[in-house]
């Protein structure tokens, strides 16, 4: 099988002319332009913190909580517009698809890239953050990279998958929005995970091997308090432990073929 | 659709004299029939053993080649195939059976101005468009004040496109299109707009083409393009090249095809 010669000048060159357009895009016509990108997650965060933290007092005793609250709502933000935006992606530019040959992918990267830009816009808000707060910078928040390239590696192949399957069947559409709704619940964002091992360490367990919650967490163990319950220090099992990040590998790799050979016909059908 | 054996198309660059060459090309599109979308009928086909679509074969086995330094000339009457075959052709259809092998780095024009987008200003079109035509940013500043000359229209710069008029979008379409350099050209009756004055242009423009031994392959409805710029022309008539030769006698062959079914 011949690997095609994917990273060339003209696909970077359009690359970045997507996404900038779609960056642009987004917020044209709006008084607050880029500002949205920072202030529709840190209003999300308002009132989860409020309902859950303040009225329900699901914070416990865990430290920092309101940081660790942004930092599970912004990263789930992250993965619910990364995937949305890359499943209807190659709907939305089917008119380029429809008048130029060029790598598909490309249209489906770009649309993501532009969720990772808000991502590491909110990044910068979360340590701010987290230094008012009290959280004390530490080598560990070194390794927060790693656990984002998981989170955009799993959301790049949902995008792959569910996005060539959305050209025939626009139905995958709304499927996912209601999905990405249920899954919002199944990850401990808004309640600690020790409120779920409280009454069945099982589901905690289950609960940790979704790859969205094992990021999370992780990005919560090395930003904010070592104390934070992850994948790694709550399983005991090492081939089960490293299963998030095997599905989230196998899944890219099966979409990207997938991918690859639904592409030929996008043309046609998008 | 997939999992059958599907046709291929070739990107080569040689030394050799042939352009484009065509081996027995076949493409079909599979059109739902009325009503066969929906989860119900779905059911419901499958039960009866309807397929739900009909398959409309659009291009039937062609064979050609072009020599590098040709300006063809494709016509044919609405639905003969044309436009699918400069599709394919560019790479944006893949051909259901045959070979297409393209030597030499092709640029396709299937319509002006792709990827133009209302909310953006002229320039930030200009650089979107250009990215789509495979130009890279510093071909993309080298050639923009020439561009908005070329057009006309420099001071509607920065302007957002939906406030220019659509005679004005073709212009600046155009005037980013004729940069592109390309060994082959694919050209879709993107000369069939704007008014006199811009239509000399594009004469021009096709005259300068033909002069400098371009390789073209230009779609059109216009017997009298076809007969000023093309050095070889192909009729094609149901998805078959029915006349593929001179010029003159396509141009001719094409109209006795027109009356003969007006009559």
């Amino acid at each position: 099988m011949k690997i095609p010669k994917v990273w060339n000048k003209k696909n970077r060159v359009l690359l970045r002319e997507l996404v900038k357009t779609d960056f642009k895009l987004r917020y044209q016509g709006s008084v607050l332009g880029y500002l949205w990108a920072l202030i529709r997650p840190l209003m999300m965060f308002a009132i989860l913190y409020v309902v859950f933290a303040k009225l329900l007092r699901f914070g416990g005793d865990i430290p920092h909580y309101p940081v660790y609250l942004l930092v599970g709502t912004s990263m789930w933000s992250f993965f619910a517009e990364c995937t949305s935006q890359g499943i209807q992606s190659i709907v939305l530019r089917g008119d380029l698809l429809r008048k130029i040959s060029f790598p598909k992918y490309i249209v489906v990267v770009s649309a993501t890239l532009t969720a990772v830009i808000n991502m590491l816009i909110n990044l910068v808000v979360i340590v701010v953050f987290a230094l008012i707060n009290g959280v004390t910078p530490s080598l560990s928040w070194l390794l927060v990279p790693l656990s984002l390239l998981e989170l955009y590696v799993l959301s790049l192949g949902i995008s792959f998958l569910l996005g060539a399957i959305n050209v025939k069947y626009r139905d995958v559409t709304s499927i996912w929005d209601v999905l990405v709704q249920a899954m919002f619940y199944a990850v401990p964002i808004i309640y600690p995970i020790s409120m779920v091992s409280a009454s069945s360490v099982l589901a905690s367990k289950i609960i940790l091997l979704n790859p969205i919650a094992q990021a999370i967490q992780d990005i919560r163990h090395n930003l904010i308090t070592a104390e934070t319950v992850t994948t790694w220090n709550y399983l005991n099992n090492p081939i089960v432990m490293v299963s998030p990040i095997i599905v989230e590998i196998a899944i890219l790799l099966i979409a990207a073929l997938f991918f690859r050979k639904k592409s030929k016909f996008f043309a046609e059908e998008a | 659709m997939s999992g059958k054996k599907i046709g291929k198309r070739i990107e080569m660059h040689t030394d050799g004299d042939v352009a484009i060459s065509v081996k027995d090309l076949h493409k079909s599109f599979n059109l739902p029939t009325e009503k066969s979308w929906g989860l119900k009928q779905a059911i419901f086909n499958r039960l009866k053993g309807k397929k739900g679509y009909v398959e409309q074969k659009v291009l039937k086995g062609l064979d050609f080649e072009i020599k590098k330094g040709e300006f063809v000339g494709i016509v044919g009457r609405n639905g003969s195939g044309k436009s699918t075959l400069l599709k394919i052709l560019a790479g944006v259809y893949y051909p259901a059976k045959g070979r297409v092998t393209i030597d030499g780095n092709l640029v396709p024009f299937i319509e002006l101005g792709v990827g133009f987008n209302p909310e953006l200003t002229g320039r930030e079109n200009v650089y979107m468009n250009g990215a789509l035509l495979g130009f890279s940013n510093q071909e993309m500043d080298e050639m923009y004040d020439d561009i908005w000359k070329f057009a006309e229209l420099e001071k509607f710069q920065d302007q957002k496109l939906k406030n220019y008029s659509s005679g004005m979008q073709v212009r600046l379409a155009f005037s980013i299109a004729i940069r592109a350099k390309g060994d082959i050209l694919i050209l879709d009756e993107v000369l069939a707009v704007g008014d006199a004055a811009f239509q000399q242009k594009c004469n021009d423009y096709f005259a300068s083409l033909r002069d400098k031994k371009q390789t073209v392959v230009l779609v059109t409805h216009s017997m009298e393009n076809v007969t000023k710029y093309c050095t070889r022309a192909m009729l094609l008539e149901q998805g078959k090249i029915i006349k593929d030769g001179d010029p003159k006698e396509v141009a001719t062959a094409y109209i006795d095809l027109w009356r003969k079914n007006n009559s």
